[in-house]
């Protein structure tokens, strides 16, 4: 039996919104609001700024190094897939934004594979907040450590 | 001004996309940061036991969002969660759909979509979303 990663602290990264960064998300995931890519659509549905879309935040991917932290929790990394990813978000990011994001373990479960062997969850969160200290958005992602069979 | 909201009640309607090209792929990868060879490298595909390339969860996930917050407006997405159950692979079509979830009991102006995101009749992602609605 592993040993309970709960509590870990897996990275720490500071993400700024740029404005070619939200273009460029928001042409990979095919967002047509023009929110997204004409400040001027922005302010005239009422943001500062031209705004992020809603999973910005995949772009700290930039910032982490994978197999860093895949190592840093004992996983290995052929046996390893995202099982779910949930948002929880308080407003949206917009241009010029730089949030704060530690990312931590908070779950560590293992459970009866159907062959037999057994999978282990590990939940890692990570709370993106801005320079006031206000929760922006949260991130929680479910890696799932496949089974050896037995 | 701010925008409204969409009323209580009411779905998107489903978005197409696809077929799903190597170059979405890559144009993911620079936008988002994911460099895993499995997206972009047939051989490490391959050893991994899949014919091509596979998109990666976040492309599935975003393609979702995106075509959510079309609909609704970015700033009324309150909670969004995917699971990812197959892969979805180049040059597949997938089909973002949604319908209202049985349970909408908690708060006025919340409205709860189920969401499905399918390659043929395979489901690729399973979502669930919270928005701010009338």
């Amino acid at each position: 039996m592993a040993t309970s990663l709960i509590g870990t602290v897996v990275d720490d990264v500071v993400l700024t919104v740029e404005r070619g960064k939200v273009l460029e998300m928001a042409r990979a995931t095919r967002a047509e609001d023009p929110v997204h890519t004409d400040p001027a659509a922005a302010q005239g549905a009422g943001f500062a700024e031209q705004v992020a879309t809603a999973t910005h935040v995949v772009t700290a991917g930039h910032l982490r190094d994978q197999l860093a932290y895949v190592r840093a929790l004992g996983l290995v990394r052929e046996r390893i897939v995202v099982g779910e990813v949930a948002w929880d978000f308080t407003r949206p990011l917009v241009v010029g934004d730089t949030v704060r994001g530690t990312r931590t373990v908070v779950g560590d479960e293992t459970k009866p594979g159907k062959r037999g062997g057994s999978m282990r969850i590990i939940t890692l969160q990570t709370a993106y907040r801005d320079a006031t200290g206000g929760l922006v958005v949260r991130q929680t992602e479910s890696i799932i450590e496949r089974e050896v069979p037995a | 001004m701010s925008r409204g909201r969409v009323p209580a009640g009411a779905v998107p309607p489903p978005r197409t996309i696809g077929p799903l090209t190597q170059t979405d792929v890559v144009r993911f990868a620079g936008a988002g940061g994911d460099f895993n060879p499995l997206h972009h490298d047939p051989e490490v595909a391959a050893q991994a036991g899949f014919d091509r390339p596979i998109a990666m969860g976040q492309l599935t996930a975003g393609l979702a969002a995106a075509w959510l917050t079309d609909w609704c407006g970015v700033e009324h997405l309150r909670a969004l969660r995917v699971r990812f159950v197959a892969p979805l692979l180049i040059g597949d079509v997938v089909v973002l759909s949604a319908s209202l979830a049985t349970d909408q009991s908690d708060r006025a102006g919340l409205s709860h979509l189920d969401l499905v995101a399918s390659v043929g009749e395979r489901p690729v992602l399973l979502g669930w979303c919270t928005i701010a609605s009338t």
